[in-house]
């Protein structure tokens, strides 16, 4: 008995050496692994895309991207909510010759050229109040969510904008353990594997809820660190304070990866929470964590190598793109700066890639554009914040 | 011999005649790369004017803090800051050279005179001399329904002066004071005067006054004493408030809005009559030589924001900046006609939003700056 204790001791010993040995070979691979050392994929940006819009058309604020399988670009944007000053050609009677705001969705091709455009309010749905997000599926279907006020759902269209679906009823929005109705939700995300649609609800509720994307019927949800969601208010976000056990609103982006993690941005709360497509809380991490107000973690993309070894993270408080390192969730490098140049930004909010590396951004406020940074290969890292990235002239 | 080589000369000269009727407006193709990008996380506020001095370096003053939104624009200029990585405004004076690097700045309150609450035009005489107008509105009681109450007499008056800097942002002159506005009889006084522009062969400097008055009004440019003023058609101007433009109203008899004076070399003097769609061309004494119409259905914030010439010798083009119709329309100078048009409405590169500056360098290049949210300088190149 004595002696078997003693081996079980020797061997928790024995295991506890070979565990800090194992430590201690890590910490100096990390040690040795200046910055330089780091590899990242490189962007500039392309300042002649897309192609000047036809017909006079400007953009609201564009708050949703997609790119489908085709690499055509979607966008979204807040064509209602146009100053009169710049949709002055839409006045009554128009005040100039230009401009017009353009319909609400945009589809591009990969050049750049608007190929297909629709939306607005029609038979049989209700259209939002303030559209926000774009999603295209694997059956080649649009799905739109809606930010203010009334809307408590989402709507699903063909490519061409007929409409099919609408998930949840205008108004009806019941706080965050609804099973029928969201709370104005801020991006859809649709898994090709089980046909089940992510939604990240939102901006009046704090959770992230599954649906079956062919009925609409709620199939689970849940709110921070897997926890049953409460809407209790929860104040302001405060850095120095404990991480919040419940998300702060918006809950802006539920986008799933390759392996089966579910990313959560959880904005005014500066950080993503990761999770299986269960619910069950696996980890998560803090993005600029003395951001106020708006918050850091705006929307998410994955690298489109078989692995999504990178993770693109849009922070459209601090102007920039984080590029992590997707397995430790480690910022390798940023991309981006304040201001209205191409590859500036002013309010970036939703990113996107295609299927040869490029990153496309939409920016809301009075940035007002979608934005394409060319993929040009994995290098090393020179700097970690690279600023605005633009070609050598 | 001798009549045979006048012959050829004549003939010369009438080829040179020729080909300036016939020269063909000058194209323009977007850099989308120019200026470079501001340092310090710096942001352009509403651009207000644009300039070109001797050295071909680009001039701009822009709004700063003032047109930027605290909440979610200068986020790292905020106390406390809400954001570490961006932004803050950029000193509302700022220079740029050829290839676009920033080679000057400065800006803001100082010993000896007022900085404008909030900026108009830019201009800079041939000593080098940074000249700005001062264009605020009175400032306006604050709305909404948290709105504090305040007291009416201690919120400011119009802007109300113009200031001259030497190239480094030495202090030099002063002319007329800080938010006392004078009507448009005053010889000593502005209300919010939009641009100015000097004329180096008299030394003298000419005020678009305003926004606030209806008349351009000339000082001397070495000691601001007070030369002569003019409105519309150059007749005295009127403080009677002529109110909306009509386009199917016989045309106005004062200025609405003078928001440019810009002096040709042959001595001409063209001053943008903005919301009334129109430029008004003077001699140098105020006396009218004529007038044209830009666009004369644009309602709102009108049609004729800025002008600039082209560096021919004869300047054959005017470029007009519309900030409205959101183009730089291109004129031939000698009969007004828009032979041609530069930009759209749009946020990239080459499109507008509210562009209400424009000048040309040299080289014939154009640079326009643009005002509300558009917030940009940008380069075109002479093609």
């Amino acid at each position: 008995m004595a002696r078997r204790r003693d081996v079980a001791i020797g061997m928790a010993f024995a295991v506890a050496i070979a565990g800090l040995a194992i430590a201690e070979r890590a910490f100096e691979r990390v040690a040795a692994q200046d910055r330089s050392a780091l590899q990242a994929p490189k962007f500039e940006v392309d300042p002649l895309w897309p192609k000047p819009l036809p017909n006079n058309w400007v953009l609201g604020q564009v708050i949703g991207l997609a790119v489908d399988s085709r690499d055509h670009v979607w966008i979204v944007h807040r064509a209602n909510l146009l100053p009169a000053n710049e949709a002055a050609a839409d006045q009554k009677p128009p005040i100039a010759s230009c401009c017009s705001a353009a319909p609400p969705v945009l589809e591009f091709d990969p050049a750049g050229n608007v190929v297909n455009h629709w939306g607005g309010p029609g038979e049989g749905y209700d259209w939002p109040e303030s559209n926000h997000g774009i999603t295209i599926d694997h059956k080649e279907n649009v799905w739109i969510g809606g930010n203010v006020g009334t809307d408590a759902h989402v709507l699903k269209f063909t490519r061409s904008g007929k409409f099919l679906a609408q998930y949840g009823r205008k108004g009806k929005n019941a706080g965050s353990n609804d099973m029928e109705n969201f709370g104005r939700p801020a991006k859809i995300f649709v898994d090709a594997k089980t046909n089940e649609a992510y939604i990240a609800d939102g901006y009046g509720n704090r959770r992230v809820v599954v649906i079956d994307a062919d009925t609409g019927k709620f199939k689970r949800y849940w709110g921070a660190y897997g926890n049953k969601p409460d809407d209790t208010d929860i104040g302001r976000y405060n850095p120095s304070a404990p991480p919040a056990q419940q998300f702060r609103t918006p809950v802006h982006c539920a986008d799933l990866s390759v392996d089966g993690l579910v990313y959560v941005c959880d904005r005014p709360n500066d950080r993503l929470q990761l999770f299986k497509p269960d619910g069950t809380f696996v980890k998560e991490v803090f993005i600029a964590r003395n951001t106020l107000g708006d918050g850091s973690t705006w929307d998410v993309a994955f690298s489109r190598d078989p692995q999504q070894k990178y993770l693109y993270l849009a922070d459209g408080k601090n102007e920039k793109i984080y590029i992590l390192q997707r397995d430790t969730l480690q910022i390798l490098t940023s991309i981006g700066d304040g201001g209205r140049q191409p590859g500036q930004f002013f309010g970036v909010h939703s990113i996107g890639t295609d299927s040869k590396g490029n990153i496309f951004t939409t920016e809301t406020y009075e940035g007002r554009r979608v934005q394409k940074f060319v993929y040009k290969g994995i290098g090393p890292v020179t700097k970690m914040d690279q600023g605005t990235v633009w070609p050598s002239k | 011999m001798r009549r045979n080589a006048l012959a050829c000369i004549a003939f010369a000269a009438l080829i040179v005649e020729l080909a300036a009727q016939t020269a063909a407006p000058p194209r323009f193709q977007v850099d989308p790369l120019w200026p470079k990008p501001l340092p310090n996380h710096w942001l352009f506020g509403s651009i207000t004017g644009v300039a070109v001095d001797a050295q071909d370096r680009i001039w701009v003053v822009h709004r700063g803090g003032d047109s930027l939104n605290a909440r979610t624009e200068m986020s790292a200029a905020t106390k406390p800051p809400t954001a570490d990585a961006c932004c803050v405004p950029a000193p509302q004076i700022l220079a740029f050279d050829e290839s676009g690097a920033l080679v000057a700045n400065f800006g803001g309150p100082g010993a000896g005179y007022d900085w404008p609450r909030s900026p108009g035009g830019i201009a800079i005489d041939a000593k080098g001399n940074v000249w700005i107008a001062a264009a605020a509105a009175a400032q306006a009681p604050p709305t909404g329904r948290d709105a504090p109450k305040v007291d009416p007499a201690t919120l400011a008056k119009a802007d109300s002066h113009v200031v001259k800097f030497s190239p480094d942002g030495k202090f030099l002159l002063q002319i007329g004071r800080a938010q006392s506005p004078a009507g448009n009889d005053s010889k000593t006084g502005l209300n919010r005067p939009a641009a100015l522009d000097v004329d180096p062969a008299a030394n003298e400097l000419y005020v678009a006054d305003g926004f606030g008055n209806r008349r351009i009004v000339v000082f001397d440019a070495e000691t601001g004493a007070y030369k002569r003023h003019w409105g519309a058609y150059g007749a005295p101007p009127d403080d009677a408030d002529p109110g909306a433009y009509d386009p199917s109203a016989p045309p106005s008899k004062q200025f609405r809005a003078v928001s440019c004076v810009r002096i040709a070399k042959d001595g001409l003097v063209y001053v943008c009559d903005r919301r009334n769609d129109r430029i008004q061309v003077f001699q140098k004494n105020g006396t009218f030589v004529k007038e044209a119409f830009v666009s004369k259905t644009t309602m709102g914030d009108g049609s004729v924001w800025d002008i600039a010439f082209s560096r021919d010798p004869k300047q054959q083009f005017l470029f007009v900046a519309d900030g409205q119709d959101q183009k730089v329309f291109v004129l031939r100078r000698d009969t007004l006609e828009i032979v041609s048009t530069v930009g759209g409405g749009g946020r990239w590169p080459g499109a507008f939003y509210g562009v209400g500056s424009v000048a040309v360098d040299s080289k014939g290049n154009l640079f326009t700056g643009e005002n509300l949210e558009g917030k940009r300088v940008q380069k075109f190149v002479r093609r």
